[in-house]
């Protein structure tokens, strides 16, 4: 048992969750408990790969909708039980793993897809559902849900909410937090809410945005409708060869006022040299870039126009569309064991954002605070979502294995000094903890210090709502 | 756990994956987080380290179809039906299977079938015994047809004799080796049964196969097992649609829309699509699921039934809502299995074999 409860006690707590979502709902099994103690964090993957268990939940709860995940918290609440949110595991950052133990609530069995709605363009579901399933329901319609990350197939539409996550033609359409327009949450008292009927208005502020990125602190969100669109006419690839990061930054800048294209990836010296020339086989010096353009055929032909005229004028070599499409048709193959990294290497992206005064001396100061502190790390990156400010950095570093300490807790150690060293490099240059992976445990320490006395306005969100402190403790530094 | 060098790489590449959590029949239909290739994985690297034992996670091991559909997803080329095949092995050796798996082995050993059946419907036997003079073509109709959904049976006899077909049926069919491998996996015992099925086989010029799980057994698993079969082995689909293709079956076409179940083990691992297709299309209007062919998802077994009946109902509910998502009102199954889960779950929609669509019932 890994939260203090005695035995009678959890026997009692037992039979209520029970009753609340049904006896083939609620686990207490071995392999249930182990399945949910393990997500995409590299602390415990590496935890479990050195024949460890990681914390395990008492209980294993999966509810079919909103009144059930109600009846879950009110247990929870009177006895005090923390509750872990878990979508479908695949975050990075620790956020859905059951730390403290008590009760994991599995949303994936809210997986319905309550309406299509093609008039007012958007998805009614619960957001167990897999993304994947949604988008497969817009697909039946000829619609398309425009949020392709390489986490599509493995998270739940709560997964994406929770974190704020971001798909590979972002630049266009937005992220996670735009493609919202209502919600269903389940307060930590058990209340059952609704937000607004339309995500743009002038009633008080946005109670969406609240929720969203909240990793399960606040409340579970069991709802949710999801926006649609209609399917590109046309979408056209062009690949291009920066000298240098500098150019391509200038260039695409200039080229954001002008219009937005779907997929904007600039790859830097490191990754084009190592990613990309295995997969998409770009064998060149500099900086690749993959660009997409996408929607009406007339407005495709004016758009490549413009493309082609900005980035030539900054001494990009255009590659044609060769290596875009195969960049496309591979985008996911990137993320599959034995094309990403794996342990025995110790890895992690620290993705961050920043206006483009700033974004390039992130990188070079991130590059630097890494590789010098840590000379067995490999530092690579690549700007994969971008503004008419500014851009994010998909920075990663890597240790080979043969430097990764084969004791767990000096494994943690190094992974956490890393993390630190990253991290705050980016904060001291002006950068936000992370872009798009969320906090969870893994960078919950470094929130006062993005913050600072902003903080108390999520610590007294935090006590009115959950005063028990029983929603996913210990993450999002709450 | 003993288990092979290559087995173990698949199961610690898949147990820090998560990218076919979308592509699960029994995942998605659970919404349990066990039923995913990766915490498949994730338990048995656990008790490949030692940290949980084997008999904790076996319930789970058996949870999977073994339809594929993972492998299929994987662009890297991970194989988690071989790696759960071959803890199901292990367990055996190790005797950990659970008990109600145990029981369905021994009445594989006993009877041929998991079902430990000895006897067929009335109207089969007589049908069996009408068609028990050898010919040069045998029609082999698997134990789930045979013995679990007789009258399946019976209207997959009555189209080759519409046919003018001269063929052979066995009293005593021998077990095609299809359930001990799922049960057991490559055990000596399924090997055994394996070669026995062959033996017979191999007294046929042409043997029809009329169950997919055994079609698969016979036309891909017996190489993997070094088991010779030198008699033409055709599944049922090939067959009648090459009888439709000679004029040797009338077709008229009703005009009625339906959408066709791919078995998987026809379409994903022997990678035949088009037979059925072209019988559905003598006789009815075509549509497609989203999810056709060798994406297609599996509907439920007979077999699996026996020990987790709930969650096969699931299964099929939800392939039923993928048909009915495109406006499907009729599904047609080639796999008897499939077509006895959706048949057991259907309300609004109408579930139909490829035999029905011939015969007109």
């Amino acid at each position: 048992m890994q939260y203090q409860m005695n035995e009678f006690l959890f026997a009692m707590v037992l039979t209520e969750l029970e009753d609340a979502v049904g006896k083939e709902n609620c686990s207490t099994r071995a392999i249930d408990r182990v399945s949910h103690s393990v997500d995409y964090y590299w602390l415990s993957r590496m935890w479990a790969d050195r024949g460890h268990r990681m914390p395990e939940a008492d209980f294993v709860v999966c509810p079919k909708d909103a009144t059930e995940v109600s009846k879950v918290l009110k247990i929870a609440n009177y006895y005090k039980i923390p509750v872990t949110t878990w979508g479908a595991g695949g975050g990075t950052q620790g956020g859905a793993i059951p730390v403290a133990g008590g009760i994991v609530l599995d949303t994936k069995r809210m997986n319905k897809i309550y309406e299509v709605n093609t008039e007012g363009m958007y998805i009614e579901c619960g957001t167990g559902a897999i993304y994947k399933h949604i988008e497969w329901a817009a697909n039946e319609v000829g619609k398309a849900t425009m949020h392709y990350p390489s986490s599509l197939t493995c998270s739940t539409v709560g997964g994406f909410l929770a974190h704020r996550g971001i798909g590979v033609v972002s630049t266009k359409y937005g992220k996670i937090d735009d493609m919202v327009l209502k919600m269903e949450v389940v307060l930590p008292n058990g209340d059952i809410i609704e937000t607004c009927s339309a995500p743009k208005h002038a009633a008080g502020p946005d109670l969406n945005q609240i929720f969203i990125g909240s990793e399960g602190t606040l409340g579970v969100i069991t709802k949710a409708q999801i926006r649609i669109f209609d399917q590109p006419e046309e979408r056209r690839f062009r690949g291009f060869l920066f000298q240098d990061m500098h150019g391509a930054f200038e260039a695409s800048r200039e080229l954001l006022q002008k219009f937005k294209p779907s997929v904007m990836r600039l790859y830097d010296e490191a990754e084009t040299a190592s990613l990309i020339k295995k997969i998409v086989g770009v064998e060149r010096k500099g900086a690749f870039m993959n660009i997409a353009y996408e929607g009406v055929k007339e407005m495709v032909e004016v758009e490549e126009k413009i493309l082609l005229e900005t980035f030539k004028k900054y001494g990009a070599e255009d590659l044609g569309s060769e290596y875009g499409e195969k960049w496309w048709k591979e985008k996911i193959t990137f993320f599959y064991p034995g094309h990403m990294m794996d342990i025995p290497q110790m890895f992690g992206t620290m993705d961050t954002i920043a206006p483009y005064g700033k974004i390039e001396e992130i990188y070079w100061a991130m590059k630097e605070a890494i590789e010098t502190n840590f000379p067995q790390a490999k530092f690579i990156a690549h700007f994969s979502h971008w503004y008419e400010w500014g851009s994010m950095i998909y920075d990663r570093f890597i240790v080979e294995g043969k430097d990764v300490p084969e004791d767990p807790v000096e494994a943690l150690r190094l992974h956490q000094a890393i993390w630190t060293c990253g991290v705050r490099t980016a904060l001291a240059h002006g950068a936000v903890v992370n872009d798009h992976h969320g906090v969870g445990i893994k960078l919950g320490r470094l929130m006062k210090e993005q913050y600072g006395p902003a903080m108390q306005v999520f610590e007294g969100l935090k006590k009115s709502l959950d005063p028990n402190g029983i929603m996913n403790p210990f993450k999002l530094g709450l | 756990m003993i288990m092979s060098e290559k087995s173990k790489q698949h199961v610690d590449s898949c147990r820090f994956c998560w990218m076919c959590h979308h592509i699960c029949p029994i995942g998605n239909a659970t919404g349990q987080e066990r039923n995913t290739a990766r915490a498949r994985a994730l338990g048995i690297s656990l008790v490949n380290r030692e940290a949980i034992d084997l008999s904790e996670i076996m319930d789970n091991i058996f949870e999977c179809s073994t339809c594929g559909a993972c492998v299929h997803d994987c662009v890297t080329g991970w194989d988690p039906v071989m790696f759960t095949k071959e803890t199901r092995r292990e367990a055996a050796l190790e005797g950990k299977l659970p008990d109600y798996i145990m029981s369905l082995v021994a009445n594989c050993l006993e009877t041929g079938n998991a079902y430990g059946k000895t006897t067929t419907c009335d109207r089969l036997t007589e049908a069996i015994k009408a068609h028990s003079a050898k010919k040069d073509t045998l029609l082999l109709l698997g134990v789930d047809a045979k013995f679990m959904v007789c009258e399946q049976a019976l209207k997959a006899v009555k189209v080759l004799d519409k046919a003018g077909v001269d063929f052979t049926l066995l009293e005593n069919e021998p077990a095609s080796g299809g359930q001990l491998d799922f049960l057991i996996g490559a055990a000596n015992e399924t090997k055994e049964q394996m070669e026995n099925c062959a033996k017979t086989l191999n007294e046929y010029k042409t043997v029809v196969v009329y169950d997919p799980n055994d079609s698969k057994a016979i036309k891909q698993l017996y190489k993997e097992y070094g088991v010779e079969v030198n008699a033409q082995v055709v599944t049922y689909t090939s067959f009648v649609a090459g009888l439709i293709k000679e004029g040797k079956l009338n077709t008229k076409n009703s005009g009625e829309a339906v959408v066709f179940q791919d078995p998987y083990q026809l379409s994903r691992d022997l990678e035949e699509t088009e037979p059925a297709r072209e019988i559905i299309m003598s006789y009815a209007v075509l549509g497609e699921m989203l999810l056709n062919r060798a994406e297609t998802v599996w509907a439920g077994n007979i077999l699996m039934a026996q020990y987790m009946p709930e969650i096969v109902k699931k299964v099929a509910s939800r392939r039923i809502f993928n048909a009915t998502s495109v406006g499907a009102k009729k599904i047609v199954t080639a796999s008897v299995a499939e077509y006895a889960s959706l048949k057991a779950v259907a309300e609004d929609v109408q579930i139909l074999s490829l035999e029905d669509l011939i015969l007109g019932e």
